[in-house]
């Protein structure tokens, strides 16, 4: 953001000594004129950065899709994203200097050819030029929103991903350039700590739902749950009883005992904890109803099995007969929703 | 040609080595000029008939940045 900010307050700033000069003192009109003339290009920059972005984003879904991700690959690169997000935030906060190497430095020639555009005769193209020539010098932070383009492995989403962080990004990014241009970039510092922040916790997230894809024993999202249990040895970990449309009443109770029935829901899978008999093969019917989440992208990570449910309907897996005291996780491709059987 | 190697202090992200590269447009006689934020430094190699190794430290503190003294 820095650096598109950079560019564009730099082709900003000399549409702004021209009106310098031509209006000793701006008061009334004048000084509407120039905040008009500030923003227009800001928004010029802005639509082509959002258009750039999403198709970008589509571009990277689509490779995701060709490299056909099993989920723990999918798991790897997620926490690949989560260590790089995390470096970025340790970055950001000035921790140590090995982390500057997690902001990756665009070529000395692209930089040279923005640079000199910005500060070339301005028309209303160079706004909108810079904007789109933006996806060429992501900065870190854009930079795992694409390889999280690259996980979700379809262009939609890809897109949907990158269009959904550069509208997010939009307002700040227009307030920091327009008061970049007025004022200063005092701002600036204590914007970044908050960006630091967040990718912190985006960056944790991420690695737990690597963790997850990737069946490790271990899960930060767990912790809570399991330090609960730990103080209330005899309580139960509260579970829904109901998650969106479907109940775990709506599933028809299963006919024996190595037959189990999962509600697959838009806010997860109901229930997330199933008990079943070890060493016999189980069968595992899926149950959607109008399930439009990512629940649907089904997954069990241990067996490298993945499925698209529709959204609607039943989808019968058969489980290979698994050892006593053993467990599965099954998640959505993503690692969001989660869930467990234990064998017994 | 005269090669100068600078650290710089206060290097933010990479668009600080973009703004810093950009001196090779505000003084002529710049041959050659790469910013690393990753290294922290400024490598300028420049003509010294044209311009002064005085005026490129000059440049780089109108620019906002620190060099650190050695």
């Amino acid at each position: 953001m820095a650096v598109q900010g950079g560019l564009l307050t730099g082709s900003l700033a000399a549409e702004l000594e021209k009106d310098a000069a031509s209006v000793p003192v701006m008061r009334g009109k004048a000084s509407k004129r120039v905040n008009y003339r500030i923003a227009q290009p800001i928004l010029l920059f802005l639509a082509a950065k959002l258009v750039a972005y999403t198709l970008l984003g589509a571009l990277m879904g689509a490779l995701g899709s060709v490299l056909s991700l099993t989920p723990v690959m999918r798991g790897i690169l997620q926490l690949a994203i989560g260590i790089f997000m995390i470096g970025n935030a340790l970055r950001m906060f000035n921790v140590h200097p090995i982390f500057r190497f997690f902001n990756f430095e665009p070529p000395a020639r692209v930089t040279r050819w923005l640079r000199r555009t910005s500060k070339a005769q301005s028309t209303p193209l160079t706004p909108l030029l810079l904007g789109a020539m933006t996806v060429l010098i992501p900065c870190g932070v854009t930079q795992t929103m694409l390889a999280l383009a690259i996980a979700s492995g379809n262009p939609l989403t890809g897109a949907m991903i990158l269009l959904a962080f550069t509208i997010g990004t939009s307002p700040v990014f227009f307030g920091l350039t327009y008061l970049a241009t007025r004022l200063s970039s005092l701002m600036e510092k204590y914007f970044l700590r908050i960006v630091a922040v967040a990718l912190l916790i985006l960056g944790f997230i991420s690695i737990d739902t690597g963790l997850v894809l990737v069946g490790s024993p271990f899960v930060f999202s767990q912790i809570p749950a399991k330090v609960s249990a730990m103080f209330n040895p005899g309580s139960v970990i509260a579970e829904p009883t109901q998650a969106g449309g479907l109940t775990r009443q709506d599933v028809a109770a299963p006919s024996s005992p190595d037959e189990l029935t999962l509600a697959v829901t838009n806010y997860g899978y109901e229930p997330s904890k199933l008990s079943a008999p070890a060493n016999t093969p189980i069968t595992l019917k899926l149950v959607t109803q109008d399930t439009t989440s990512c629940a649907v992208a089904f997954t069990i990570p241990a067996l490298n099995y993945q499925t698209l449910l529709d959204s609607s309907g039943t989808k019968v897996v058969t489980i290979p007969a698994q050892p006593a005291g053993s467990s599965l996780r099954f998640a959505c491709s993503m690692g969001m929703f989660v869930g467990t059987i234990t064998f017994q | 040609m005269t090669k100068l190697t600078l650290s710089i202090l206060d290097m933010h992200c990479s668009a600080c080595a973009m703004r810093l590269e950009g001196i090779e447009d505000d003084l002529p006689g710049i041959l050659a000029i790469r910013a690393s934020y990753q290294r922290q430094t400024l490598v300028v190699e420049y003509d010294e008939a044209l311009v002064t190794e005085a005026e490129i430290r000059q440049a780089v503190a109108t620019k906002g940045y620190t060099i650190q003294p050695v």
